[in-house]
Order: C-alpha cells, then structure tokens, then sequence
C-alpha cells in the first residue's frame, strides 16, 4: 500500500525513475523534457520503456476516473489500513499553455496498443448517442486545453449554451479531481435530463480524452 | 450516489461481452475471488461497447513488455494513488 507517493523510495535506479515518470504523466505530463529522457536512459530504460511506462499511466488515469465516477467496490479483501481518499486535496493545476510538434518517441512504437487506441477513439468519438458528436467534440477539446494538448483547437468557439457550461463543469473535475466526483457533480445535468448513461458518457468521453491527450502530450513534452 | 452498475441478468448482450472478458487468458493473479469479472470491468457496464476497447488497450499494456510485471504495477499502483484511487 502506498501512503505517500511523494515518498516512494525504491532502492533502485530505474524503479525510481519509473515512479517519477509515472507521478509527471498523473499530475503535469507538459513539464516533462528532453531532460528527462536523458536522465531515463542513463537509468536504464530506453525508449521503448518510457513509451510503456507513458501509455500505462495514461489508461490508469482513465480506469481511476472510472472507478470513482461509478464507486466500484474492491474485489478483494484488504488486510492493510487503506488511506482514505481526502476530497479536499487541491485539484490537479491545468497546463499553462499548449504544447504543439513532434513526439519524442513514436508512438507507433507498439503497434498493438496503437491499434487499441484508435479504435478506442473511433468508437468514443465517431458516434451521436447518448452525447452528441458536437459535445464529443467540446469535451475533448476542452480536456486538451487542461492537459496541455495543442494537437487539438481551443473550445472557445464552441462553447455557447448553459447545457454546455454544465458539461464542462463535469468534465474539468474529471480531469482534474475526479476524487471528488459524487451526486453533487452529476446533479445539475440530470436536472436537465441525463440519466445514467449520459452521464457515464460524459464521464468516458473525458477521461477518454484524457488518455489520449495524456499521452500526446507526454510525448510531445519528451522532446524539448 | 455514484453511477450505476448494469446487473447482467437482465442485459445479453453485456452478459455476453462479460463472458468474453472472463475467458481471456490471464494470470491467476489477476482472476478475482468472487469469480465474476472484475469490478473495474462491471464499472463500465452502462456502456459495454466500451469494454472490449479499454481492456483490449489493456491487454497491449499489462500482457507484454518491455516493462516487466512488477514494473508495470509500480506504475499502475503510483498512478492510482495519485488520483486517490483505492479500488
């Protein structure tokens, strides 16, 4: 069990790279450098490792804000003390600014999970129910934006109607403190008529969203 | 109150996607006590088309490396605690 994530010691080299990756991806993947990949590779993992490690704690970010967005139960008995989750820790700080350009490692790079990807962004993305196309469109951009991923326009142009605000209200604490989430955060749109599947599908599209912009960005941040 | 979680009973065509994720080969580690699918599976049971392509994407991740197992769960479980979640 993990107590402090800030106080992980490993004991070894490359281990504790992985963890200080993992942390950059989870909390700020756009401060990530060139230097990083150096300080990785003199650790001991290459590129191939780094893009594992990435698109690793890319899909967890999804399965956690799942998790919480439906308060699955554990599967297991636990014997240890499990921390308690504190819903008054900050929320996760939106990227400054938009990272554009060419990704460090190709991504390509596993052919399998690339595949899953794409197809697993058709299928988020390429659909009109329950959420429309349009609001498909608003959510990802929007999570983009916080995530730091310049590959997708800012929303600004889409953002238009109240509906739309109440969208974007779930989506940011998806994205950025989806410890929080609880019927107060789904309430105000099923006042307007969402039921459970709609907003399951708010929730899937931006931790969706999140993966792929999570990655990208990653990626991209590598090689600076 | 969290969003729902579909019972199966009444759902073939999630019943049937269920089936599939429990047949997929996978380290006895990983096959859950109560013999049904994994919790993090049903949480995505309002949408099951989503299913295969979440842990399909899995599968690429935790199945093969370069990442040994352990490599891979240290990341897993940081990511996990860092997002606060305990499941």
């Amino acid at each position: 069990m993990i107590a402090d994530p800030g106080a992980v010691e490993t004991g070894d080299r490359r281990m504790q790279l992985l963890v200080e990756l993992a942390t950059t991806v989870a909390r700020a993947p756009w401060t990530l450098g060139r230097v990083d990949r150096t300080r990785a590779h003199a650790a001991g993992l290459d590129d191939a490792d780094l893009l594992h490690a990435i698109a690793l704690a890319a899909l967890f970010g999804h399965l956690n804000r799942i998790a919480d967005a439906v308060g699955v139960p554990l599967d297991y008995a636990v014997a240890l003390d499990v921390p308690q989750i504190d819903p008054a820790a900050p929320q996760l700080a939106p990227a400054p600014a938009s990272l554009t350009g060419r990704e460090a490692i190709d991504p390509g790079g596993r052919p399998a999970t690339a595949r899953a990807l794409a197809d697993w962004r058709g299928y988020m993305f390429q659909r009109d129910a329950p959420l429309t196309r349009r609001q498909r469109t608003l959510i990802a951009r929007w999570v983009a934006t916080w995530l730091g991923d310049g590959g997708i326009s800012a929303p600004d142009d889409l953002t238009n109607n109240p509906h739309d605000d109440l969208l974007r209200a779930l989506a940011e604490q998806i994205t950025l403190a989806p410890w929080r989430l609880g019927e107060d955060s789904f309430a105000p749109l099923r006042a307007i008529g969402f039921d459970d599947v709609a907003l399951f599908d708010v929730c899937a599209t931006a931790s969706s969203a999140g993966v792929f912009s999570r990655l990208n960005v990653a990626l991209v941040a590598l090689a600076r | 109150m969290a969003l729902a979680i579909v019972d199966p009973a009444g759902d073939p065509a999630l019943r049937a996607i269920y089936t599939a994720m429990r047949e997929r080969p996978l380290p006895p580690a990983y096959r859950t006590p109560h013999g049904g699918v994994p919790g993090i599976i049903a949480a995505h049971s309002l949408d099951p088309q989503l299913i295969p392509r979440v842990f399909g994407c899995s599968t690429t991740l935790n199945g093969a490396g370069p990442l040994s197992w352990p490599e891979r769960e240290l990341v897993n479980a940081i990511t996990s605690r860092l997002n606060q979640c305990f499941y």
